[in-house]
């Protein structure tokens, strides 16, 4: 009886302390630890079970080797802080396995890693060819990281000297037919926009499962009842086509007219309604 | 139909696209697209405001067709 007591009254205490140590040693991701914190974590763990089910008698003891364990990696982690060199030597470096599209044997067989499985990790990323890697590096924790060939790269607006309008994250403003006013109150909204706006697309309040909000103001929806088919928003488009609509008018105007000032005046109203359109296009163009 | 009725319409149009415009500037989440709709706005605002000028000129020259 008194050995079921002191193994539940060792679990729950060491069930605290160890979450507390597990927290000191590190905040980081478990999966991108490198091989000497996984062994720092499961001597702790093994240490704090062995003192829980009394396999280690004296808690004293077991807990001066916990602390070891976990004030050590503390420090270490300290000093790797202040200290490239050690840092170094203790996480090892990053070692370059690609470099001006050439693979690095002499490397590749230092970080013991086969073509095969170097050309596996390069697939699980989407390249399959080797040909399209500039750079390749291997991290610390094991994980390969590239850089693709700037031909292969994936192009952006910037590239092609496109401008497009700045996005924000959307605001998440109906969860389960339930209006978030945070989220509302966040974009400068408030209930009564969104009620005329689901008015406005004929829906009701507890139809919506999920709605957002984008940077541009617009409401996107998505309803319980999926038969229901629902306008997306096109004001945008919309006033796109109408300002190019008047930009034809004024072009227009101005080959009708006789009058050679208002003739002019139409002609540069229109090349001004022409920067009016491009001005905009980024915003209302998606 | 004469041109006077046709820039009527032309801007009647263009007041309406000002308004959107005005509604996205206010809605913007961020200065530098609030700035491009007011910029717009403002242009938007000229070509009205010559437009108007012009047809106070048509309406003087055609004037049954004033007011529709």
């Amino acid at each position: 009886m008194r050995n079921w007591i002191e193994i539940l009254l060792r679990s729950v205490a060491l069930f605290f302390v160890a979450l507390v140590f597990v927290k000191i040693i590190s905040k980081r991701n478990v999966a991108r630890m490198t091989a000497f914190n996984l062994v720092n974590y499961l001597v702790v763990a093994i240490i704090a079970g062995l003192i829980s089910v009394n396999v280690i008698d004296n808690v004293a003891l077991g807990m001066v080797a916990l602390s070891v364990w976990v004030i050590l990696s503390f420090a270490l982690d300290y000093l790797s802080l202040k200290s490239k060199m050690i840092h170094d030597w203790i996480n090892g470096k990053e070692m370059v396995l690609i470099k001006d599209g050439k693979i690095m044997e002499e490397n590749l067989k230092q970080a013991r890693l086969t073509g095969e499985e170097l050309l596996k990790e390069l697939r699980s990323k989407e390249v399959f060819s080797f040909m399209d890697v500039e750079f390749a590096i291997m991290e610390t924790t094991g994980e390969i990281n590239f850089l693709l060939k700037s031909e292969n790269t994936p192009i952006t607006p910037k590239q092609i000297g496109k401008k497009v309008s700045k996005q924000t994250a959307p605001q998440t403003v109906i969860l389960d037919g339930n209006v978030i006013d945070e989220s509302l109150s966040n974009i400068g909204l408030n209930q009564n926009w969104l009620y005329t706006q689901l008015e406005g697309m004929g829906v009701s309040l507890d139809n919506v499962y999920i709605a957002q909000v984008d940077s541009s103001g617009d409401l996107y929806v998505d309803l319980f009842d999926d038969a229901l088919q629902i306008p997306e928003p096109t004001v945008r488009e919309m006033l796109y086509a109408n300002l190019e609509k008047c930009q034809a008018d004024l072009t227009s105007f101005s080959l009708e007219t006789e009058d050679k000032n208002a003739k002019n005046m139409y002609a540069l109203n229109a090349e001004k309604l022409g920067k009016v359109i491009d001005l905009l296009e980024p915003h209302l163009m998606k | 139909m004469t041109i006077g009725v046709n820039v009527k319409k032309t801007i009647a149009n263009l007041k309406g696209s000002k308004s959107t415009m005005k509604i996205y500037a206010i809605q913007a989440q961020n200065d530098e697209t609030k700035n491009t709709y007011e910029q717009a706005v403002k242009m938007t605002d000229e070509i009205i405001k010559d437009l108007e000028e012009r047809l106070k000129k048509l309406e003087y020259e055609e004037p049954q067709y004033k007011g529709f």
